[in-house]
């Protein structure tokens, strides 16, 4: 086995973890049955990923499976680095009878016309979407396997969900995205997470939404009201009206889960005189707001039904689940959304 | 703005009403105290702040004692208590009135809010109790002081009155405090 190939089997095998390790090698099939039950999985690590990769050598796998098996392990577990959501925009007359078959040649054969060295794979998921794996090189050299860039897109819907490109190949694939999808150009959707699913259902709209409604829910689902028949709650209608309010901004149940939302100002100082750092009124005075919490959408939908967000909700705020975007360039001199809802978050992160 | 002696009281009823913010202590307080009250009807209003809406007026029982509960680690709920003092009639501070702070033990709070709720009881001589609002004991504690203020000022305890018991209970600010104001 050449040892670049035993490098990156070992650096996959390393980062999964032992529990899904046995899932993983069924749907690779590239080790048999007999070949699988040999071995043991309470062993320590190392000696199992060395006994993988004897078997792997025995079976003469060369790069192309074992970069499969980085895939199979990327499409279970898309959470390992930040996805970007990117548009496809100016769609042609035949943009919609695209399918796999002739996607999957248009897209190999306009990618390596641009770039001699690359390796790219091709695969179908079970839910339609079809991802692909590219591993970069140039004029020079090999492919580089370590690094690969992941790209999901769903046919026949103008989004493409883009992990680990380097600005260096940005407009190689994109000029390979837009040609194979027969659109005119391809712009960025401003919205990245490290969940794929997540950034996935927020701009495709997959998730539980409320609809606004002027009707109160049925009694059956008002759990606010307190236990003992003495104790009556004064604002219960008021509490009742934000959880609603919460629920129509950032949706019901589990939300999916975004680690950050920023919000840059770009405006000119008007403040009075007395300052002379600002007094350059001509500059323009940026501002960056960023919210961060392990979930952001759940903290602020607890943010407004709590209270500790104003309500009715900020329109910056709620248009991170309305547009489907956490990236948020704020021109309009009147908007004073972010700056209202700073400290009432941050007292609830 | 909340009347005290709009309503005519029950007999052999106490009503309470627990304004805080946060909406993390009043219902755990509320239950507990009706848990160890059993001779005496108690009624717990649960508000996040005053004024009250209009639309639970004619529910809402003649209230005997108004406390307001703030926590130390938020400057809103300081914030809110202050507002909410003003849409109270003046009646209520003869003896009606009373301060539960929380999360006074932590170190990261600015020793400003607990001088700030303490001048704001000292001015208006009301009680002050301090809360230990994370273990069940401590909550239980803070239960047993309200509900026998709870008491006093609803009349229930004889040869004993609200205005009476905040006379002797009301909240001083220590002398040298005052000078250090003055100081600076």
């Amino acid at each position: 086995m050449d040892p670049a190939v035993r490098n990156l089997l070992l650096r996959i095998l390393r980062k999964i973890p032992t529990g899904k390790l046995e899932e993983t090698l069924t749907k690779w099939t590239h080790l048999s049955r007999t070949q699988q039950q040999s071995l043991n999985y309470s062993q320590s690590k190392w000696i199992l990923h060395e006994n993988i990769v004897y078997l792997c050598e025995e079976n003469g796998l060369t790069m192309k499976h074992v970069s499969e098996l980085d895939m199979i392990y990327c499409m279970e577990n898309p959470t390992s680095a930040t996805w970007r959501a990117c548009q496809l925009t100016d769609a042609e007359d035949d943009a919609s009878s695209v399918e796999l078959i002739s996607f999957k040649e248009q897209f190999k054969a306009h990618l390596s016309e641009l770039i001699r060295n690359v390796s790219i794979k091709i695969k179908k998921h079970d839910d339609e979407s079809i991802w692909i794996r590219i591993a970069w090189g140039d004029h020079f050299s090999k492919p580089n396997h370590l690094k690969p860039t992941y790209v999901v897109h769903y046919l026949q819907t103008p989004y493409v969900f883009i992990c680990n490109l380097s600005s260096k190949n940005k407009l190689l694939l994109h000029q390979a995205l837009v040609l194979a999808t027969k659109h005119g150009s391809i712009k960025d959707a401003n919205l990245s997470g490290r969940s794929f699913h997540a950034v996935r259902d927020l701009l495709m709209g997959h998730y539980n939404k409320t609809f606004p409604t002027s009707h109160s829910r049925p009694l059956k689902e008002r759990n606010l009201s307190p236990t003992h028949p003495n104790i009556v709650k004064e604002h219960i209608e008021q509490a009742e009206k934000r959880q609603q309010l919460a629920r129509e901004a950032f949706g019901e149940g589990t939300v999916p889960k975004l680690e950050r939302a920023t919000y840059t100002l770009e405006t000119r100082f008007r403040g009075g005189s007395g300052i002379d750092t600002f007094i350059d009124s001509e500059r323009p005075f940026k501002t960056v707001v960023t919210f961060e919490s392990k979930s952001l959408l759940a903290s602020l939908r607890h943010c407004v039904s709590s209270g500790m967000a104003e309500s009715p909700v900020s329109p910056l705020l709620s248009s991170i689940t309305q547009k489907g975007r956490n990236y948020f360039v704020i021109t309009d001199k009147t908007n004073k959304g972010p700056d209202m809802t700073t400290q009432s978050f941050r007292s609830n992160v | 703005m909340l009347k005290p002696f709009r309503k005519v009281p029950v007999l052999n009823t106490a009503n309470l009403l627990l304004v805080e913010n946060e909406e993390q202590l009043q219902s755990r307080l509320g239950e507990i105290i009706l848990q160890i009250e059993k001779d005496v009807k108690i009624n717990v209003r649960l508000a996040r702040k005053l004024p009250l809406p209009m639309d639970t007026q004619d529910s809402r029982p003649r209230i005997d004692l108004v406390v307001f509960i703030v926590n130390l680690m938020s400057e809103r709920s300081l914030q809110c208590a202050e507002k909410s003092i003003k849409c109270l009639d003046p009646g209520f501070f003869l003896g009606k009135v009373c301060f539960v702070v929380t999360g006074a033990r932590c170190l990261s709070v600015s020793t400003n809010h607990l001088l700030t709720v303490r001048k704001m009881a000292a001015s208006l001589h009301c009680p002050l109790l301090f809360a230990e609002d994370q273990t069940s004991e401590g909550v239980s504690t803070v239960a047993v002081r309200l509900l026998g203020i709870l008491k006093v000022a609803a009349g229930l305890v004889p040869l004993a009155t609200g205005l009476s018991l905040n006379s002797l209970a009301h909240c001083v600010l220590p002398s040298d405090l005052d000078e250090l104001d003055s100081l600076t």
